[in-house]
């Protein structure tokens, strides 16, 4: 960012801070390690009803000046260590913004490589969030007593030998990812051209295993899905509720098919009825991806450019999109293998056919990724190329713009690199998945809020309601998982106009 | 899965947003003080993760940095095991160390019996910068300290590279 940006930048923020202190509000903020983070805000009109209700995600700032100077190629490992939940999505995704920097195709061998440990890791990541993470809400329920809606409640649903298979099944999968890639956090995999490492053949035996096993708990996951959530009705009622639908537009990479796929491919975006609305190579997202920046607000909330910012509201005409399960599902024509596609096919048909745009289908969209994910790890551990002696393209080019992009698990994730000719950094913008679907959670938020605060009276559903608005999309408040002392109890606080403390709800 | 070394030194944060890091400069610091029976290990990650950390061992120090926005920067705060026994509810993309030791139990892992949670207050994680701010710097010794007392009054490590002083 040039200084005059900074400059208006900076003014912005500081008129947003002011009018930000000026609304009347309520403030639901999880005491996490880092305070404010994943904090909702909720603005009240003079009746006490919601004007708006908004999600604050935490925002890191100085990343821009933090990279300046560097060498380029060390973007994958210093982005990675931006946070401690994806640091696999945003190596890659900074490997292929090297890739197009340094104008060079990846050799196939280490894309090859690339795709194996990318899509365990969304394997893996994406078990974890059924399981661990959503699990509480659909494997549990949401009208469980909140003491049995966490993870020793999923247990007891599912089965103690199914908690042991979830930690076992992400520690086999996190030995590919650290046999390729070195210690997760810190990955050495991805240059320019290629990988840093081959796969030497006598591994493969194991990793088939791994695979397979991977595969097996896969699709295990999906009949889990189906006995616990699919055959509850109340559920399924739930999950299709207008109460967390939006009709918007859904982003999300596609191959030459038009099928999902988690490393490469091109941007497709679909509109809420379901056809192609955009097409393109991810060089081109500023000619489709605009930020809008509104005054109470450090987030971005990125829009549909040719369709433009019509506030947060829903339809063709308000360029709001979606990113993550659901929306990949909704934005390409079919999954890229044959379990996936099956489980794919029975998801629209229960869900009234394509697109969905229930966000809690989100959970049931993971389940179905999961499974192409691990069919893809199959394929790749009995690909006899795997184990070539040769996995990297030299690059030979001046580098001078480069743009990567991957499907993180929680959505499109964009890295945009300008460097000197000796291939220091200029500049970097990274859209990063949460914020993709900022918008969208905002208008999720926003409806669960206003179905329960009348004229300033706040339901006490209101904390259990307004969490699985957002749950769903699974946002990454990277920066906050280490909170202590290791809970997120939340704090609704109704205030007056100046601020001052009406009414406080603990849980 | 059984530990050669009974006691684990676990710090968290990341290297790359300032004082999020002062449990990594603490633990540095310890490695070169406990050569036998103490591992020390750093991490950037969270969550189910943490799992492979501690899973084996008999006792573990957590080192890390937090906000709470309550204390003046530098003050070293501390949490127990004990003090991890409810789950209130699962946070949007975390799983926290009383759902770790909640699982751990569950399903019968070797898991550490005493936990200890050594965490400096620092002003503002937030910013992109590799190096501490004066004021966590400043505290650095006291973490240090801390967990010191821990190890050696009252887990009975030796530290035969500590640093010679009167006062511990």
């Amino acid at each position: 960012m040039d200084k005059k940006v900074q400059e208006i930048y900076d003014q912005t923020q500081k008129i947003a801070n002011q009018q930000y202190m000026g609304h009347r509000r309520v403030t639901i903020d999880p005491i996490t390690r880092l305070e404010g983070h994943g904090k909702i805000d909720i603005f009240l009109n003079d009746q006490g009803d919601v004007d708006r209700a908004y999600l604050q995600i935490p925002e890191l700032r100085g990343f821009e000046v933090f990279s300046r100077g560097r060498p380029a190629e060390d973007m994958p490992q210093i982005t990675s260590r931006i946070c401690g939940v994806c640091p696999t999505a945003h190596h890659m995704a900074a490997a292929k913004a090297l890739d197009d920097l340094y104008q060079v195709e990846c050799h196939p061998v280490g894309r090859k490589i690339r795709e194996l440990v990318y899509n365990t890791f969304m394997l893996e990541d994406h078990a974890l969030h059924v399981y661990i993470l959503g699990g509480p809400d659909f494997i549990v329920g949401p009208d469980a007593p909140k003491e049995l809606r966490n993870v020793i409640g999923v247990i007891g649903k599912v089965g103690l030998d199914v908690g042991k298979k979830v930690i076992s099944t992400r520690r086999r999968l996190r030995e590919i990812i650290n046999y390729a890639g070195g210690k997760v956090i810190h990955p050495v995999l991805g240059l320019p051209g290629g990988v840093a490492k081959g796969i030497a053949p006598d591994q493969l035996p194991q990793f088939r295993q791994i695979a397979q096993e991977g595969l097996e708990f896969a699709l295990f996951t999906l009949q889990v899905f189906k006995d616990i959530v699919l055959k509850n009705d109340a559920y399924v009622k739930l999950i299709t509720s207008d109460a967390f639908t939006h009709k918007t537009y859904y982003m999300g990479l596609v191959d030459k098919d038009n099928r999902v796929n988690f490393y490469d491919g091109d941007v497709r975006v679909v509109t809420p009825e379901g056809k192609e609305y955009a097409k393109f190579p991810v060089q081109k997202y500023l000619e489709h991806i605009n930020e809008h920046v509104e005054p109470w607000s450090y987030i971005k909330f990125p829009f549909l450019k040719k369709v433009g910012w019509k506030g947060f509201v829903e339809g063709a005409d308000s360029g709001v999109y979606a990113v993550a399960p659901m929306a990949r599902l909704n934005a390409a024509e079919g999954m890229a293998t044959p379990e996936a596609q099956k489980a794919r096919d029975e998801y629209f048909k229960i869900l009234g056919g394509r697109p969905v745009h229930h966000t809690l289908a989100n959970h049931y969209a993971r389940v179905v990724e999961m499974i192409q994910a691990a069919e893809t790890i199959v394929q790749l551990v009995n690909d006899p190329e795997i184990t070539a002696k040769e996995f990297r393209t030299i690059p030979t080019k001046t580098p001078k713009s480069g743009v990567g992009v991957v499907e993180a698990p929680r959505g499109t994730l964009i890295h945009h690199y300008e460097t000197d000719e000796n291939g220091l950094m200029r500049m970097a913008n990274l859209i990063v998945a949460t914020v993709g679907n900022s918008a969208r959670i905002a208008m999720s938020v926003d409806k669960a809020a206003k179905g329960l605060i009348k004229g300033g009276n706040v339901s006490e559903g209101l904390l259990n309601k307004v969490e699985m608005a957002f749950r769903a999309y699974d946002p990454c408040f990277g920066c906050a998982t280490h909170t202590l002392p290791g809970e997120m109890p939340l704090i609704v606080t109704l205030r007056d106009l100046k601020g001052g403390v009406i009414r406080e709800i603990r849980r | 899965m059984a530990r050669a070394a009974g006691t684990v030194v676990l710090a968290l944060g990341n290297d790359i947003l300032g004082d999020d890091a002062v449990g990594f400069h603490a633990a540095r610091s310890l490695r070169a003080e406990f050569s036998e029976g103490v591992d020390v290990v750093e991490t950037g990650e969270a969550g189910l993760a943490l799992l492979d950390h501690l899973e084996g061992y008999d006792r573990a120090i957590i080192l890390d940095a937090i906000a709470t926005g309550k204390c003046p920067a530098g003050s070293v705060l501390t949490w127990a095991r004990e003090d991890f026994k409810d789950i209130v509810s699962p946070s949007p993309h975390f799983s926290g160390l009383p759902e770790l030791i909640h699982l751990a139990e569950r399903v019968g892992m070797h898991f550490p019996k005493d936990i200890r949670v050594l965490a400096m207050e620092v002003d503002n994680p937030t910013v992109f910068r590799e190096s501490l701010t004066p004021e966590a710097q400043k505290a650095l010794p006291e973490l240090v300290a801390r967990a010191r007392r821990v190890l050696t009054q009252e887990w009975g490590h030796r530290s035969p590279n500590a640093p010679c002083t009167n006062k511990r």
